[in-house]
């Protein structure tokens, strides 16, 4: 915490005081949509005024009614699940594989090194880089997208894994050993808590990458998903579906970070920090 | 026996050798994999072709013509982050009006993936450099305006009024104290920036397609050349390993060094 930002201390404040932190939430949640509702003021005035053609930029009236219509007809429900299907699935191998072998790999720290530059390497290519070679070994559609997600991921957690694990301090793993605790336990109670937060860093900067490129591989390879809708919309010239389209990427990666991935990150380094203090 | 044994040891000290050392086994592996014909040549080249088309692109002039396409478009990208992402990062740190005006408008655009704008972008560019330009510029701008906010923010505010009781003015207060200390969260967006700005780039270069080694590669998959795929991949790890190691690493290293020292202070 900040000196500026003085939140730590009514978190701790006693339980009488809830009603009040509630307020104080609530009152910082009006503060963060004033702007956006004022952004879509202006943007809707705009358009008004300066008469700007459907062809060029949609008022927010338009998108609003492509939300409906999309809604309606079932497409934007469709589109959605697709993409977060992909994500989750890819996802989910690579963070499952990706961990095990990480840890594998850092118990030695001869082959730690070895392996590190090559990852350094691989995780620089993660995603789009291989949409050409995707689409060509699995053909367009759910295979590619689903190995496009799991590379951007697999190669940055498997990366950040290792870091966290070679950074343990060996005063740590020495400790637990000599207090006479075996591998197994070594591994659950020292490696995997130790290397939580840099794995933690590494899914949630991974998924960043693995949204942005899902779009990406949607626009190129696939015929449903949100980045589908958004380069079919421009076919047409469908400027209202294309913004929807935006703001939809936008709003499920803001929820998705901000709601799942950092308050999970955060908690992690808290818990490292505590660990810390005890070395 | 022994003298190769030592020179051996030698040998592994050399900085060049730890970071090549991995990537010849890597390629030696490939080779191999290649050799034994697992899969059909094809869709899996070796490293032999890859050479191969390599020296036959660049000796095209192909190439270099690529690549120097691409790097000018990371560089505008990067130097537009710089000069407008710093000040307004700066701007918004600063000021706490602005500051609760413009973060969720960050948040919010941060997250509209640069390549969902794409398809929008071609509707008012059409299939141009300016498309491209304003991805990459979008791309880097944002995660510049962020840390360097959070980095302003985060500078005790003990140094601020030690400084300020040290008589500093405001200026001073600026130059010498928020701007060294917000200078590690600046590197790191440069970083953050530049990493998401390379991939739109490659991303725009498939899709807008006029030239690069995005749009080379995505020339190679439509007349099915594996090798040239290959190619372009390889150097665009190469291309951002250059990038990191002589830039962002230089850089990052000695601001957090400096950074520590200013923890250290109070």
């Amino acid at each position: 915490m900040t000196p500026r930002d003085p939140s730590g201390v009514v978190a701790a404040a006693p339980a009488a005081s809830r009603p009040r932190a509630a307020a104080r939430r609530l009152e910082a949640g009006l503060w963060f949509a004033a702007p956006l509702v004022l952004l879509v003021l202006v943007w809707a005035a705009v358009v008004r005024f300066y008469h700007v053609p459907l062809r060029v930029f949609p008022a927010p009236a338009d998108v609003a009614g492509a939300l409906l219509q999309q809604a309606r007809s079932g497409a934007l429900a469709g589109h959605s699940w697709h993409s977060l299907r992909r994500v989750l699935v890819g996802t989910t191998l690579a963070v499952a594989s990706s961990i095990p072998l990480g840890i594998a790999i850092s118990t030695n720290r001869h082959v730690a090194a070895l392996f590190t530059p090559i990852l350094r390497f691989f995780s620089v290519l993660a995603g789009i880089a291989w949409i050409p070679l995707a689409t060509l070994w699995f053909g367009y559609g759910f295979g590619a997208i689903t190995f496009i997600i799991f590379n951007a991921v697999f190669f940055i957690v498997l990366y950040n894994t290792i870091l966290g694990v070679t950074s343990i301090p060996q005063v740590l793993r020495d400790a637990a050993r000599s207090l006479g605790a075996n591998r197994w336990q070594v591994l659950t109670e020292v490696l995997l808590p130790g290397a939580l937060p840099n794995i933690v860093t590494g899914i949630r900067t991974g998924m960043g990458f693995a949204w942005r490129g899902l779009i990406a591989a949607e626009i190129i390879a696939t015929n449903a998903g949100l980045g589908y809708m958004l380069f079919l919309a421009r076919d047409f010239y469908r400027t209202e579906v294309i913004v929807l389209g935006m703001i939809l990427i936008g709003a499920i990666w803001v929820l998705l970070d901000r709601l799942i991935l950092a308050p999970i990150e955060r908690r992690t380094i808290e818990r490292w920090g505590l660990t810390r203090a005890v070395a | 026996m022994m003298p190769l044994r030592r020179w051996l040891r030698r040998l592994l000290t050399y900085p060049a050798v730890q970071g090549a050392g991995p990537f010849v086994l890597l390629v030696a592996l490939w080779a191999v994999v290649v050799q034994l014909e697992i899969y059909p040549r094809t869709f899996f080249p070796g490293p032999q072709d890859v050479l191969r088309s390599f020296v036959n692109l660049v000796y095209k002039g192909v190439l270099p013509t690529y690549l120097q396409d691409s790097v000018t478009r990371l560089a505008v990208g990067a130097g537009a982050g710089i000069c407008v992402g710093i000040p307004l990062g700066l701007l918004i740190g600063l000021h706490p009006a602005s500051y609760r005006f413009f973060w969720p408008l960050i948040i919010f655009f941060q997250a509209i993936g640069d390549i969902a704008w794409l398809p929008i972008l071609l509707i008012w560019f059409g299939f141009t450099l300016t498309t491209m330009t304003f991805v990459i510029v979008y791309t880097v701008i944002f995660p510049m305006i962020f840390n360097t906010a959070l980095g302003v923010r985060t500078v005790p505010v003990e140094m601020i009024r030690a400084a300020q009781s040290l008589g500093a003015s405001r200026w001073r207060v600026l130059v010498e104290v928020l701007l060294p200390g917000a200078l590690p969260n600046v590197i790191t967006g440069l970083r953050n920036g530049l990493g998401y700005g390379w991939r739109a780039l490659i991303a725009a270069e498939i899709i807008v397609g006029t030239s690069g080694i995005g749009f080379m590669m995505f020339d190679a998959r439509r007349s099915g050349s594996v090798v040239e795929m290959i190619l372009g991949m390889i150097l665009l790890g190469i291309l951002w390993y250059v990038v990191d190691a002589w830039i962002l690493r230089p850089a990052e290293r000695a601001t957090i060094e400096r950074w520590g020292l200013v923890r250290q202070t109070p």
